[in-house]
């Protein structure tokens, strides 16, 4: 037996020589996968010259839905399915413990600009009588917080229910009544609280027509400069017939807005309402107050714009007029009673034109208006005031803020595209043109830095002329940062 | 004085010539506008755009004339490059037959000087449980299109091959993220995808119909220059162009399939394994030519014709001058390129074939 075995075991050098063989076969096997398996992603360029591009076979090579290279194991999935649990732990985790919720889709937004301004000569306003002038000042010129969402989501047509609730930060402001100090505390006053309802489908295509009713307290559709949201306004004050004539005030009521046989031009995403509208009813008495009688103020605007392509010199062309037709109260003041004596009748008449072909644009707004008032001391005789108001504002800008497509690029990092948009206005307005020496002329020269997202340093150097000459002409500086969020 | 004056007016011609004899050199940046993005925003693309982006192929091309590449990418899509372009902020572009059509119908001023792609399957997606067996079953349903994009053009094939139009339809518009997440809430009836799998995968679609490789439906996509950027640079052109064609022809390269459909698959937007599925048995020399040949040249006056037919464009778009082959021709030559890719006749080299419900 042991010579039996002795015979069969092999030789040292049989061994090796297996060994070797083995080794050539494991060699083999090494390369044969090694050129089944895909090729790395290839770091740097392509070949340089077409000598090393190695032509393809005439008939394509079916790519094998076969995996190739090396098998997942259990382990390997059951490590995936793993962190994938954990993964879903957490989501859930995180949501119910560290994400504010909301009965429906809401966005939080707001704006808040911070200001510093120059005056000459010093000024009192906006603030205690007994005050002394002053030159410079640092003001909180406007903070707003605004919630907004879909309170009935139509997936299929777009006809969607959605709201608006805005609140903002007024400052105290002195009356002038009384020489006390002012209060540390602000206000926060309700803005916009309406609901939106869209009539016709909103997911079709940009051909189609627009029908919307907004119902609640919110900005009236008059002019252009009134409805233009702060973030949106290059020039840091308003129009002095916004203010003057009423026309920026919120109201209470409800106002349909639509357009209609818009061109479209898909080549370039560009859509252009023939004719847009709307028209509106409300208390007339303002915001955050119960009406005051039963007589309703009506408004309506028409805009018509050049049915024109994109590329065409005279894209977004816009012509508009507005109409306002109120009814108010005139009172007197007797000792501490006050008493409504007669009907304040009103209207408020607008024309404007728009031109915006980035890089430039014009905008151009006519606004009048008659007031009923009371004449003299006492009794319920009445007098009617006629105002008048225009501006013309030109702007050039370098840098793509306005352009949608460029904003909307893709990128990494927080990019956005720094602008600057340097504009002049000048804007007359008349208020009362039975009495002369009364206009006021205010030249604005501005530039606006667009350097984030939702960030802009808007720099204004006004100047002010008084018609009256017992009125110094004045100049102030105001540079204002105004953040969105 | 006159002297002075003299120095000085000559100072002024030199500092204004100068500047502008340079620019006439080189551009200091070559801005390249890519018509899609990757999915949440990413600046990255597929196809043939994508593998000269990833390889730097034109930044390795100009790093020693110290040119910088700048690459946008849009997720507005051949419309957002027109705006861009419309703009002065695009040099070279890639696009889809449509905006490109649209976008010269209405002025844009540009040179076709190659294409980097044609071809591919098209599929009719419907909801996963839609009882739908034809697309005659879709009549007055909702359709789902990116509007102005090829895919708008596509989809009017599509329809027209079948004896409809759009006004048979509810054609909604929308991206195409949108469209697969309206696919899934069942809130369209149906789309045309390149790529649904992803979608069969989960179980949100299904494919009703299946449109392989037919140059009937489809369209070769473009590359462009502006006329502004060529008149000042053709030396710069013609060195894109042929960076272009010598990426094309590694593109083209069966031995870089896996590679390029890993490097695709990194825009997120079509997954590797969709990638080996729609490409498969077709080559890639086919798919990723850049020849402006005889098919080319019938293809977009056929998709001219039909923009105008279909209503998507308002004027004639004239074709002559348009395509620049000169710079082809130069590439082709320095690169000994000239058989490596087949130039097709007019119709088209596919045999198509189009498979109802599977």
């Amino acid at each position: 037996m042991a010579g039996h075995a002795a015979a069969a075991t092999p030789s040292t050098e049989q061994l090796q020589k297996e060994v070797e063989e083995l080794k050539a076969a494991v060699q083999l096997l090494r390369q044969e996968l090694a050129a089944s398996r895909p090729k790395p992603v290839v770091a740097g360029n392509p070949p340089l010259s077409a000598e090393h591009v190695t032509v393809a076979p005439q008939t394509p090579t079916p790519a094998s839905t076969a995996p190739q290279g090396d098998y997942a194991t259990k382990a390997d999935i059951d490590g995936i399915r793993g962190d994938l649990e954990n993964y879903k732990y957490e989501q859930t985790r995180n949501r119910e413990t560290k994400t504010a919720l909301t009965t429906r889709g809401t966005t939080i937004g707001g704006t808040v600009a911070v200001r510093a301004s120059y005056f000459n000569p010093a000024t009192t306003g906006s603030s205690t009588p007994g005050a002394k002038a002053r030159e410079t000042s640092f003001d909180i010129a406007s903070a707003q917080l605004n919630l907004s969402g879909s309170l009935y989501r139509d997936y299929a047509e777009g006809r969607n229910l959605t709201y608006r609730l805005a609140l903002a930060y007024a400052q105290n402001v002195n009356s002038g009544l009384t020489t006390t100090a002012q209060s540390s505390g602000s206000q926060l006053n309700l803005t916009d609280a309406y609901l939106d309802y869209s009539f016709f489908p909103t997911t079709t295509g940009l051909e189609e027509d627009r029908l919307t009713v907004r119902f609640g307290q919110q900005q009236i559709p008059f002019g252009l400069e009134a409805q233009t949201s702060e973030e949106l306004r290059p020039v840091i004050n308003n129009a002095q017939f916004v203010n003057a004539l009423g026309v920026g005030t919120r109201q209470i009521g409800v106002v349909f807005r639509g357009d209609f046989d818009s061109y479209v031009d898909y080549g370039f995403n560009y859509r252009a309402p023939l004719i847009e509208y709307a028209f509106g009813v409300f208390n007339g008495n303002g915001p955050n107050k119960a009406d005051d009688n039963s007589a309703k103020d009506f408004i309506g605007r028409l805009a018509f714009t050049l049915p024109v392509d994109y590329n065409s010199v005279f894209r977004e062309l816009k012509l508009g007029v507005s109409y306002l037709k109120g009814t108010g109260n005139l009172t007197r003041t007797v000792g501490t009673t006050t008493t409504t004596v007669a009907s304040n009748n009103f209207t408020r008449r607008g024309f404007d034109l728009y031109y915006n072909h980035n890089p430039y644009g014009i905008t151009y707004e006519y606004a009048d208006g008659e007031t009923d008032t009371l004449a003299g001391a006492t009794g319920s005789g009445k007098t009617t005031i006629k105002s008048r108001g225009q501006y013309v504002t030109l702007y050039y800008q370098w840098g793509e803020q306005f352009l949608r497509s460029y904003r909307g690029q893709a990128k990494y990092d927080d990019w956005w595209p720094k602008t600057y948009q340097a504009f002049l206005r000048y804007d007359l307005f008349d208020p009362n043109t039975a009495v002369g020496n009364d206009q006021v002329k205010v030249a604005t020269l501005g530039l606006n830095v667009f350097f984030a997202e939702t960030t802009k340093l808007q720099l204004n150097l006004l100047r002010t002329f008084y018609q009256d000459p017992s009125m110094k002409n004045s100049t102030a500086v105001l540079a204002q940062f105004q953040y969105g969020f | 004085m006159k002297r002075f004056l003299a120095l000085l007016g000559a100072f002024i011609a030199f500092a204004t010539v100068l500047p502008a004899a340079q620019a006439q050199e080189k551009p200091s940046v070559i801005r390249i506008a890519v018509p899609n993005a990757g999915t949440g925003g990413r600046p990255l693309t597929t196809g043939l755009l994508a593998t000269l982006h990833q390889t730097g192929a034109f930044e390795e091309e100009f790093k020693k004339d110290g040119i910088q590449v700048k690459w946008v990418f849009f997720p507005s899509a051949g419309p957002g490059v027109n705006e861009a372009f419309a703009n002065g902020l695009v040099d070279f572009s890639g696009h889809g037959d449509l905006p490109l059509i649209v976008g010269r119908a209405t002025g844009l001023k540009h040179h076709i000087i190659a294409s980097y792609g044609r071809g591919g399957n098209q599929y009719l997606v419907v909801p996963s449980d839609s009882p739908a067996k034809s697309l005659a079953d879709l009549k007055g349903k909702r359709l789902a299109v990116f509007k102005g994009t090829a895919g708008q053009l596509t989809l009017n094939r599509v329809l027209s091959r079948a004896g409809f139009s759009e006004k048979d339809f509810k054609v909604v518009n929308m991206d195409n993220d949108t469209t697969k997440a309206a696919l899934a809430t069942k809130d369209i009836d149906g789309t045309i995808s390149t790529a649904p799998f992803d979608l069969e995968a989960r179980g949100v679609a299904r494919i009703l119909e299946t449109y392989v490789d037919d140059p009937t439906l489809t369209s070769p996509n473009t590359f462009w220059v502006s006329e502004e950027f060529e008149k000042k640079y053709p030396q710069i052109v013609q060195r894109v162009v042929t960076r272009l064609y010598r990426t094309a022809a590694w593109a083209g390269d069966e031995k870089n399939r896996d590679a390029q459909f890993q490097i695709w698959a990194k825009a997120g937007s079509t997954p590797y394994i969709d990638f080996k599925r729609s490409w498969d048995g077709q080559l890639l020399k086919d798919r990723l030519s850049p020849l402006l040949d005889e098919y080319y040249v019938a293809a977009i006056k056929k998709a001219i014709g039909e923009a105008k037919d279909f209503k998507l464009t308002r004027r004639e778009v004239p074709i002559e001058g348009w395509i620049e082959t000169k710079y082809q021709e130069v590439a082709l030559k320095e690169l000994g390129l000239q058989t490596y890719w087949a130039a097709w006749p007019a119709g088209g080299k596919t045999n198509s074939t189009s498979t109802a419900a599977r």
